[in-house]
């Protein structure tokens, strides 16, 4: 009987599936604004992070700014950001230093669009784990154009951009 | 309940003052739905929803993003799409292409992988020369010497491609990124230690030329990423694109700072995005030819900065603009766009996404 039990117990632990959580892939994401109207949450659980070590430090920085802006200030009408969640610090003339204010942050990749199509790409979506609840399922990964989501080791839950792109 | 009755003049007054303030809000709620469906929006609203691409989009007519601005204005303005026509299109390869120069002899010197190839306008390879890395620009003299930069150093090759020096490196944070040499002098751009390092031709090194100094004015150069060239100009000066800036400086060979011109704009007469201009060339004339990434486009400014014509406009590199700079692009190290400029005035465009070369001629519109 116990060594039966050691095999069950053995045969469980083989087909029992690692423990894995969503995240984007950086690469593979589009920027569609989709991720911050899917999630099952109220607030999405994906957010804007940011690699302050790719990033140019921009005076005129196009995840900030929307096109063409007034001046370059922090007046609302000249963000990008629909809820005002980056926040831009002056450094030393003339670099700026932008981060992001998860609370405000609602996942709608306008940001994230700008910088990477002008700028490094230094700002990526990610899924917080502190607020995904790892649906089986994930709403937002069903309508995924760009088929980002993927299932990570929850030892490794997030797939951070290090360099840029360009050498 | 009391009946309500017309007659009564309290509520015949109170009926009336309740329609009026009913109606003063349906008013207001139907003006702001006339603003809202008229675009009243902020501009930051609008995102693209055809990658940039303005050919063949829907919302093109109405959209006021920058990069429709630009085509609109591309399309208007007089020189456009007539002062150059693209007379050869040579394919390109698989392996990545990082900087395409015209030497003296009017021959095409394109670096990729880890060789550089010369070939002919029409596109005929005529040699390779190897070399033990990437090289991330080129300069040829007058005599045929070819300068390589690779990464942190420069080596120089005689006519035949054969290895005479191998210059020192300036430090571990140089990353050259542009070449331009003149009678006695060889200018490398430093994209990461933001400076013009200045050599002579034997390779030592004699000056730096642009580090910001508050007491002789120089601002500074702004190098978000590695796009950073230098030409020596007819008059006697260097051309330094300034990318975070937004505009093209001029500076002595002695490094004082002698103007500069450009803005930052999505339209078509200013600098697109954070960080452009990202490379120049000069016409025989001493024009400037500017390449932007981003919204990839080549344009020409006169000698004073004036904006004169669109050589190649986004529209015109269809897989290039769907490649922002921060997204990883197979087989490309860069984004954007690379010019050179041959003595006849012909403009070679490299475009680094699909390592096409185009080689574009001016017409009646586009000659001085």
């Amino acid at each position: 009987m116990t060594g039966v039990g050691a095999l069950l117990g053995k045969l469980a632990g083989a087909v029992s599936p690692k423990a894995t959580v969503w995240q984007i892939d950086p690469a593979k994401c589009l920027r569609c604004g989709k991720c911050a109207d899917h999630c099952v949450l109220e607030q999405s659980a994906v957010k804007c992070v940011h690699a302050y070590a790719i990033c140019g430090y921009c005076d005129l920085c196009t995840g900030y700014f929307g096109p063409e802006p007034t001046e370059l200030n922090t007046a609302a009408e000249n963000q990008y950001c629909p809820t005002a969640a980056i926040q831009r610090r002056f450094v030393e003339d003339p670099y700026y230093q932008y981060a992001i204010d998860e609370t405000l942050c609602i996942g709608c990749a306008k940001c994230v669009d700008g910088c990477n199509r002008y700028g490094n790409g230094s700002l990526f979506l990610q899924v917080r784990h502190d607020r995904c609840v790892n649906c089986n399922e994930c709403s937002i990964a069903r309508v995924c154009p760009g088929d980002a989501f993927v299932r990570v080791p929850v030892e490794q839950p997030y797939l951070i951009k290090t360099t840029p792109t360009t050498s | 309940m009391k009946k309500f009755s017309f007659k009564d003049p309290i509520q015949r007054r109170e009926f009336l003052r309740g329609g009026v303030r009913y109606g003063m809000l349906a008013g207001l709620a139907a003006a702001a739905a006339r603003a809202v469906s008229n675009g009243g929006g902020r501009l930051a609203d609008q995102t693209c929803t055809n990658k940039g691409i303005c050919d063949g989009c829907v919302e093109y007519p109405a959209c006021e993003l920058p990069q429709a601005l630009s085509a609109r204005q591309a399309k208007a303005a007089p020189n456009s799409g007539g002062a150059y026509e693209e007379i050869l299109r040579i394919p390109g390869s698989d392996t990545p292409s990082l900087h395409l120069e015209i030497g003296p002899d009017d021959r095409l010197y394109l670096a990729t992988g880890n060789a550089i190839i010369v070939m002919s306008q029409e596109g005929v390879r005529e040699r390779e020369i190897a070399l033990e890395a990437q090289a991330r620009c080129v300069a040829v003299a007058k005599d045929g010497t070819l300068f390589a930069g690779l990464r942190d150093h420069v080596e120089v090759f005689d006519p035949k491609g054969a290895r005479i020096a191998m210059w020192e490196s300036p430090g571990p944070r140089t990353w050259l990124t542009g070449l331009a040499v003149g009678e006695s002098d060889l200018f490398a751009a430093d994209a990461g230690g933001r400076v013009v390092l200045r050599y002579d031709l034997a390779g030592k090194l004699v000056g730096r030329i642009g580090e910001k100094n508050e007491e002789r004015d120089i601002p500074g150069f702004v190098i978000p990423s590695p796009y950073f060239s230098v030409r020596i100009h007819p008059d006697g000066l260097l051309r330094v694109n300034n990318p975070g800036r937004h505009r093209v400086e001029a500076y002595t060979f002695e490094g004082e700072f002698a103007g500069a011109w450009g803005k930052a704009s999505g339209l078509i007469d200013g600098f697109c995005g954070c960080c452009n201009p990202t490379r120049i060339a000069l016409l025989p004339d001493g024009r400037m030819v500017t390449c932007e990434k981003g919204m990839p486009r080549v344009k020409i400014y006169s000698i004073t900065g004036e904006f004169e014509s669109v050589v190649a406009p986004a529209a015109a590199f269809p897989k290039n603009v769907k490649v922002g700079p921060g997204e990883r692009s197979i087989g490309a190290s860069l984004v954007g766009v690379a010019a050179a400029t041959d003595s006849r005035g012909r403009i070679a465009i490299l475009d680094h996404i699909t390592g096409e070369i185009r080689i574009l001629q001016p017409t009646a519109l586009g000659r001085v």
